[in-house]
């Protein structure tokens, strides 16, 4: 029976990963309500995009092809979206409208919570990051170091809007918000 | 010096433009915007104030992101504040966005450039729906959302593609004339349905489409409309409706085809069919012209060369009908097998004015039956006359299946011998008179007669029995005798006993009233018997059913009761006839 019994454990397990692989970011899904942060963000869209005056660059271009980025890589994508964005543009953008201060503040706590989500699913090995999501991100890292910090803050506050984008489609799950 | 200078760089000055002297002079739209649906992208714009006539605008395009701003051909030389740069932002639904700007343009001279405030990116694309279809189902209205289709939408950028999920629609219906209940309810899908039984008059629906996971505003669509009236004609009520006629047709059709099958079975053959025949009377009993018959008269010394036991056989009557249906006109139109009489022959054909005996009835030549030639003759009344009749003796065990042979004549109206025999009117042993008196050789048997087709005879005598038919099983045999007093004139039809059942103890009959009391019996079934065997009867004959037999033959019509009456004269004589021998 022992000699029974240890193949079928072996295949349990070796069924439970092969299932659980290809899932991928779904299996880490965030439960957040995005569409209030992109009503959030479009009061603040107007005044941020018109300080924008570099309209040649783009810090996210490379999220314009969106499509071309698949399921497996979603989710080490928005971990590293969500690190910069907290990492250095938040901390680059100096806003002297209170109004629009506290807008971003709010959405920097939602990006908070929603980078606490992800890490629990990297520490589970749900969020692998794989060659092709290493790259889009160092294509975004390049684009912020060319323009000065101030400039590639304002830049980057004026497309999160496509980011949050992003990350509805790709994070909901059927009960959206 | 520098006095002398001043002067002149200030003329300079004056005469030469500075590098905004063309947008001061002209003014620029104060404010420029996009609004769009999916694929429909207009570029909006405030005119100038002061605008002269001439002036006209110009439009660039600037995709995010890359380096150069485009003009829109299509839009410059515009004087509207607006144009349609679906053309030039197709790419809408994949980028990061439009930046577009505006001058005024008049000769020379052009405005500053008034830009976006904002990129032009999906999110503010309005969504709109293609069309919406009503349907009636039953109790329920469907409704089918068609997405939009615009003409300029490249092929792979359908509604469906640029928005896969979290579509929904806002639907609002209202019954006219009242208002719109918004009721905030969303479908997920472009079908939806809602409960309408039993209501009638004009629903109105109008959809508006929404992106869950997007921020995009929704329009409403054109209110569509449905008007619901009474169904009168539903599946259901036409289907209900058919079966009924279904069955109706079917009942008629059955009740028809019962009623034809009725009919048709009461009729019989046409050869079969005789006239109704009339009550008995007596008087009625002429010769019947019916030439239809043809009698074949057997030759009496033919009939002497027949063996003895033949014809001093009794005649046994079992269950044959042959008696019940003799008639005493009959006994004008055959000559039966003559047997030797004791008597000579005084009596003739049965004719009116003649005595009642004829017992030489048969003994005449009218033979225009088409009965095998044993008639029955009537009883004599007259005590002289005693016909004899001998039938060829037959033991106790023949004779119990009729042969054709069924009557017995009994002198003086005596039933005939009952010894053996089941058969009505079998030949009794014969009595102490009568056959032996008789002369067997020219006895007119008359056998059992055949009923005639002679009409006249036949209602006369339906006549004379309707009158005093009574309700009791001797009826027959005491009206026939008063049917019999009544018509003086006419011959006395010969009482025939028919066949007479013998009860195979060997019961002798009893007298005269005996026959009423055999009768019983015989009554019973003569009925069947006679239609059995003449077949003279038409559907109300038929009320005569075995079971009622004594009561309704006497309600019948006069035809088997005719025919019966017929056999019930011969009886006394075959009676007297057989007690002779």
């Amino acid at each position: 029976m022992k000699v029974q019994g240890v193949p079928l454990w072996l295949l349990g397990i070796a069924f439970v990963l092969c299932s659980g692989h290809p899932r991928g970011l779904r299996r880490c899904p965030i439960s957040m309500d995005m569409r209030h942060l992109q009503e959030s963000f479009q009061d603040i869209q107007r005044a941020i995009q018109a300080n924008d005056t570099f309209q040649n660059i783009t810090i996210l271009s490379a999220l314009d092809s969106l499509q071309g980025i698949k399921m497996l890589d979603v989710c080490c994508v928005t971990r590293s979206l969500l690190a910069f964005y907290m990492d250095k543009v938040f901390k680059d953008h100096q806003e002297p409208d209170p109004h629009i201060l506290r807008r971003i503040s709010s959405i920097a706590n939602s990006f908070l919570y929603m980078q606490k989500t992800v890490q629990q699913c990297q520490v589970q090995r749900q969020c692998p990051c794989r060659e092709e999501a290493t790259n889009v991100t160092k294509i975004i890292h390049n684009n912020y170091n060319q323009l000065e910090a101030r400039v590639a803050a304002i830049k980057s506050l004026g497309e999160l809007n496509v980011f949050l984008a992003w990350i509805s489609e790709n994070h909901q799950d059927g009960s959206a918000a | 010096m520098l006095r002398r200078l001043v002067v002149p760089l200030a003329v300079l000055l004056s005469l030469c433009p500075g590098p905004g002297a063309h947008g001061t002079d002209l003014p620029s739209p104060p404010s420029v915007w996009f609004e769009a649906e999916f694929f429909h992208h207009i570029l909006h714009w405030t005119p100038a104030p002061n605008q002269s006539h001439s002036s006209y605008y110009e439009v660039e395009i600037h995709k995010y992101g890359q380096g150069l701003w485009e003009s829109v051909p299509n839009c410059n030389l515009s004087l509207v504040p607006s144009c349609d740069v679906t053309l030039v932002t197709l790419d809408l639904y994949n980028c990061s966005g439009y930046r577009a700007r505006v001058r005024t343009v008049d000769g020379g001279r052009h405005s500053l450039w008034t830009k976006t405030e904002t990129r032009f990116t999906k999110d503010d694309v309005t969504l709109t729906v293609g069309s919406v279809n009503l349907e009636m189902h039953g109790s329920f209205i469907l409704g089918k959302i068609q997405p939009p289709r615009p003409l300029l939408a490249p092929a792979g950028d359908t509604y469906e593609q640029v928005f896969p999920c979290f579509r929904e629609y806002e639907i609002a219906i209202r019954k006219a004339p009242g208002n719109y209940t918004f009721t905030n309810k969303k479908v997920k899908q472009e079908n939806f349905s809602f409960p309408v039984s039993g209501e009638e008059g004009t629903f109105c629906v109008k959809v508006k489409p929404s992106v869950a996971s997007r921020v995009n505003k929704g329009m409403w669509s054109k209110e569509q409309c449905i008007v619901l009236s009474k169904q009168y004609f539903t599946a259901t009520n036409l289907s209900i409706c058919f079966v009924f006629v279904l069955l109706l047709c079917g009942a008629l059709a059955y009740c028809l085809a019962l009623q034809l099958y009725v009919r048709r079975r009461g009729k019989l053959p046409t050869v079969l069919v005789f006239p109704k025949p009339s009550p008995f009377s007596l008087g009625s009993q002429l010769p019947c012209p019916d030439t239809l018959d043809t009698i074949h008269p057997l030759d009496a010394e033919a009939f002497l060369k027949v063996t003895p036991e033949l014809r001093n056989s009794r005649l046994h009557s079992s269950t044959d009908s042959g008696f019940g249906s003799a008639k005493p006109s009959l006994q004008t139109e055959e000559p039966p097998f003559l047997l030797p009489a004791a008597q000579p022959q005084e009596h003739g054909p049965l004719e009116k004015g003649e005595p009642p005996e004829l017992q030489d009835s048969c003994s005449h030549g009218s033979s225009n039956s088409t009965d095998s030639g044993i008639c029955l003759q009537e009883p004599s009344l007259s005590p002289g006359t005693r016909p004899t009749w001998e039938q060829p003796e037959r033991s106790a065990g023949q004779g119990q299946d009729d042969s054709g042979i069924g009557l017995v004549r009994n002198s003086e109206g005596q039933p005939g011998d009952t010894q053996g025999g089941s058969a009505l009117g079998h030949v009794s042993a014969p009595g102490p008179e009568g056959p032996e008196e008789e002369d067997p050789a020219m006895m007119a048997f008359q056998g059992y007669l055949k009923q005639t087709r002679c009409m006249e005879e036949k209602a006369t005598k339906a006549g004379c029995l309707e009158e005093e038919y009574p309700l009791t099983p001797n009826c027959l045999g005491s009206k026939f005798r008063t049917c019999l007093d009544a018509e003086a004139g006419w011959p006395l039809p010969v009482l025939a006993k028919g066949y007479l059942r013998q009860d195979p103890a060997g019961t002798t009959l009893a007298p005269p009233e005996a026959p009423a009391a055999q009768w019983k019996q015989p009554v019973e079934e003569w009925p069947l018997s006679a239609l059995t065997t003449y077949g003279d009867l038409e559907i109300p004959d038929w009320s005569c059913t075995p079971d009622r037999a004594p009561l309704d033959c006497a309600a019948a019509a006069g035809s088997l009761l005719g025919s019966f009456d017929s056999d019930l004269v011969t009886l006394p004589l075959i009676s007297s006839l057989h007690s002779n021998e």
